[in-house]
């Protein structure tokens, strides 16, 4: 038997042939990374709008919330506010129920109300309003019918907004998709484009790191005197 | 004259890697931290309990309008619990308050002992408290959030900490040890050493594209690297 020799051979190798091997998602990791580095954040976006400009309350004018036809048994009660209309969110198991905080009127969501609230956060015309039963890839983060809401505007804007809570979700545009393509190849998450740590990524990013390693230790081999020559001439240079 | 393209690709990948190299071992380095250890771990749900759910008695609850009459500015009114017992909380500009929702009482912030008692009807594990403390500054690893905050710390080689809010007892946030690793982790990651946020800094980006070309010509490379006529081993 012949015996492993540590030697820079070895390591070659070893480099060549995870190269061979893990060389393609190496490169596509390198690509992927270096455009959502460029992809400006803000651009992107994918943060939800924060709470700051809710309006205050009326302090008197609502339904008891004993009254409600909830149907079944209340697990969590809210009152805020939709646009300008106070109302009530009542958690049951059957799901999430609105109601008209003045009258005691049951609320539904419809595309009228859906596309008041998604304008909230965007001026440009709305182009379509549609209904999506569960999440789609853009609104993946959030369980639950949504509202879909395009917008005619350069970014192509999605507003979704949520049919059971009629909560602002998130707005999705041209850039968002763009990053989240290359997110997708980043993560190798073809499918659902979420889990960074599924067994794949996992595998290959073990074998990388004999790449990155044996590259690394390549480096102090690879580099001969002869390769600074033209540093040391300059700084010669320099002096006479 | 006739480029030798292995000799210029080599040259560009051994020259490039001596710029970048460090940082793509740190790169691939960070990278397996971050898939290896689960995300959900890193984020700390096996740390806490989610809160029961359970059905409020609606007959037995003060009128919201009560409690919007002395906590004016209220933007959202919710009904939930406080160890067990129902509560209405009032979202004001100034922050949250809460009100017992029989009495419709204002009830004072939470004082050391309930948030340690609530910090342990939180924690998932068995491990003591170590200590407790009243944060008017926020530690750079919560700096998304408002002081003051209660900052308890569990025993444990993770140390496990819990962060809640004075005037609810809410959880706010929760970190321990592989969290902050991985901090650091996606600090190294993103080349944004003082805020570990903006993932579009200049050094960053001139790293990626030239990682980039480092790594393409390594696999352009591979084409020279695997001869397919082997020369024939001397006995």
């Amino acid at each position: 038997m012949k015996r492993i020799r540590f030697s820079p051979l070895l390591f070659r190798r070893i480099h060549k042939w995870m190269g061979l091997i893990l060389g393609i998602q190496f490169v596509i990791w390198a690509l992927s990374g270096s455009v959502m580095a460029l992809l400006d954040m803000e651009k992107v976006g994918g943060h939800s709008p924060s709470a700051a400009d809710t309006p205050a309350l009326d302090a008197t004018g609502y339904a008891a919330v004993a009254s409600l036809a909830s149907g079944a048994d209340v697990t969590g009660v809210t009152l805020r506010s939709l646009g300008s209309q106070p109302i009530y969110e009542l958690h049951t198991p059957a799901g999430v129920r609105l109601f008209d905080a003045a009258t005691g009127a049951p609320l539904a969501i419809d595309a009228a109300a859906a596309r008041r609230i998604a304008a909230q956060a965007n001026d440009a015309p709305v182009t379509r309003a549609r209904l999506l039963p569960g999440p789609n890839l853009e609104s993946r983060d959030f369980a639950g019918p949504v509202w879909r809401i395009d917008f005619a505007d350069e970014e192509n804007n999605s507003a979704y907004v949520s049919a059971e809570t009629g909560r602002f979700l998130i707005m999705r545009g041209d850039t968002w998709r763009t990053w989240d393509f290359f997110w997708m190849l980043h993560n190798m998450d073809y499918l659902n484009r979420t889990s960074f740590n599924h067994p794949l990524i996992v595998f290959v990013a073990f074998g990388t790191l004999w790449i990155s390693g044996t590259g690394f230790y390549l480096l102090f081999k690879s580099f001969s005197r002869a390769d600074f020559r033209w540093l040391r001439r300059r700084r010669r240079g320099a002096r006479s | 004259m006739k480029v030798r393209w292995p000799l210029v690709v080599r040259r560009t990948h051994k020259w490039l890697a001596l710029l970048v190299g460090v940082q793509v071992v740190i790169w691939t380095m960070t990278g397996f931290y971050m898939v290896a250890v689960h995300i959900s771990i890193i984020h700390g749900d096996h740390l806490v309990r989610a809160p029961k759910v359970a059905a409020f008695d609606l007959d037995d609850v003060v009128p919201v309008s009560r409690v919007l009459a002395a906590a004016p500015g209220t933007s959202e009114v919710r009904l939930q619990r406080l160890f067990g017992e129902p509560v209405w909380r009032a979202q004001t500009a100034e922050g949250p308050r809460l009100f017992d929702a029989r009495t419709g009482r204002p009830l004072p912030p939470l004082d050391e002992t309930q948030i340690r008692a609530q910090a342990q009807r939180i924690f998932t594990g068995e491990a003591p408290i170590v200590s407790a403390r009243l944060l008017t500054e926020i530690p750079p690893e919560i700096k998304a959030y408002e002081p003051p905050l209660w900052q308890v710390e569990f025993d444990g080689w993770n140390r496990p900490t819990l962060y809640l809010s004075p005037t609810t007892g809410e959880l706010m946030s929760r970190r321990h040890q592989l969290w902050r690793i991985f901090d650091f982790a996606w600090m190294l990651h993103i080349m944004d050493y003082d805020e570990r946020t903006d993932v579009n800094n200049p050094l960053l980006r001139v790293a990626t594209w030239t990682a980039l070309a480092m790594i393409a010509t390594g696999a352009w490379l591979l084409i020279w690297a695997f001869p397919r006529r082997r020369r024939k081993k001397k006995a």
